[in-house]
């Protein structure tokens, strides 16, 4: 049994991982992190109600996240897999940025995984085992224009996974992370057509191909990837 | 830490600690868990009580290793260290270790 707890799983990209962990394994018992939002969460664990639960989790404050391992662990006696997934865009030129749009991004995807990391990690060396898989971004790599707050949060995210992954390698922990390009959600204000003619594969990702490669990252087969950063992106870089 | 400091803890831990049946089984029980859980290279009737669990001169431990026997000994003994600096006393060396596992179970905490 492989107990996992997916941060933003109300998010598109968040469900697309509870459900394919939750199909992917049989005994999988998949924990979604959410706040207030969480009619699509509440749907999984109907589909799913033996295997899935909602935790109430707000990532940016530490005692939230020692709630929720906490219970996670009192439930099934171990946490194996840490999905940190939840993180928004405020995107504007760096200009006109107000201070407020860098904080928040920067609370959301670096301070958000920071302290996750370090609400589990105890845990799971204790345990001599665990997976942790950061969802960065495309952002980190490229830094587009207008996203100075995000770019930076999300390469923060990418060299945090790289230094915890060298901290805990040896006690059986991998930390990756999965940068994904443009990805068909719901996100608004996105234009699908032009978006998908700036990908040499000329479509947008989904969802369930990002989910695939975090599954395999959590698996026995992925022991040996520690530290990775991988893109998922359709060629764009 | 001040080297006064370290230097307390380890009087104090003579103090507290007597050798007897029990603290031998102890003794070798913490060695043979630091040999698993820090996969040491050395073999656990080669530490010694007082041998330093860090620097070239005792078995060479760095703060990673630090960590996951800070994390060896809740799990086994419920022993709840501090993280950073004030746990450098109590793992100075096996026999700071037992000084502290000895002290928490004499001295009920308040």
């Amino acid at each position: 049994m492989k107990s996992t707890l997916i941060t933003g799983a109300n998010g598109g990209i968040g469900a697309a991982l509870a459900l394919a962990f939750l199909k992917s394994d049989v005994a999988a018992q998949v924990f979604l992190g959410c706040r207030s939002s969480r009619a699509r969460a509440e749907s999984i664990v109907a589909e799913f109600p033996e295997r899935s639960r909602i935790v109430t989790l707000e990532v940016t404050e530490a005692a939230s996240w020692e709630a929720a391992v906490a219970e996670i662990v009192q439930r099934t006696g171990r946490l194996d897999v840490l999905i940190n997934n939840a993180g928004h865009h405020r995107d504007s030129l760096l200009a006109t940025m107000p201070l407020e749009d860098w904080h928040s991004v920067i609370a959301t995807s670096l301070t958000g995984t920071f302290l996750g990391c370090r609400a589990v990690v105890k845990a799971m060396i204790g345990q001599r085992s665990g997976r942790i898989i950061n969802i960065a971004s495309l952002s980190a790599l490229l830094a587009p224009a207008g996203q100075a707050n995000y770019a930076a949060a999300k390469a923060g995210v990418v060299a945090l996974t790289q230094s915890l992954a060298k901290e805990v390698a040896r006690a059986g922990i991998t930390v990756n992370a999965i940068c994904p390009g443009y990805i068909a959600t719901e996100a608004p204000g996105a234009d699908t057509a032009e978006l998908a003619g700036r990908v040499p594969a000329r479509r947008l990702g989904t969802p369930a191909e990002v989910a695939a490669a975090a599954v395999f990252l959590a698996s026995d087969a992925a022991a040996y990837i520690n530290g990775s950063v991988l893109k998922i992106d359709g060629g764009i870089l | 830490m001040p080297l006064a400091a370290l230097t307390s803890a380890t009087d104090f831990s003579a103090q507290l600690f007597t050798p007897s049946t029990m603290s031998l089984e102890l003794s070798r029980e913490i060695k043979e868990m630091m040999v698993e859980e820090l996969m040491l290279k050395v073999p656990a009737d080669e530490i010694a009580d007082d041998t330093p669990l860090f620097g070239p001169e005792g078995l060479g431990l760095d703060s990673v290793d630090a960590l996951q026997l800070v994390v060896a000994l809740e799990k086994k003994y419920g022993l709840k260290l501090p993280d950073g600096i004030a746990a450098r006393g109590i793992l100075q060396s096996v026999a700071t270790i037992m000084a502290e596992i000895h002290a928490r179970r004499v001295v009920p905490e308040v």
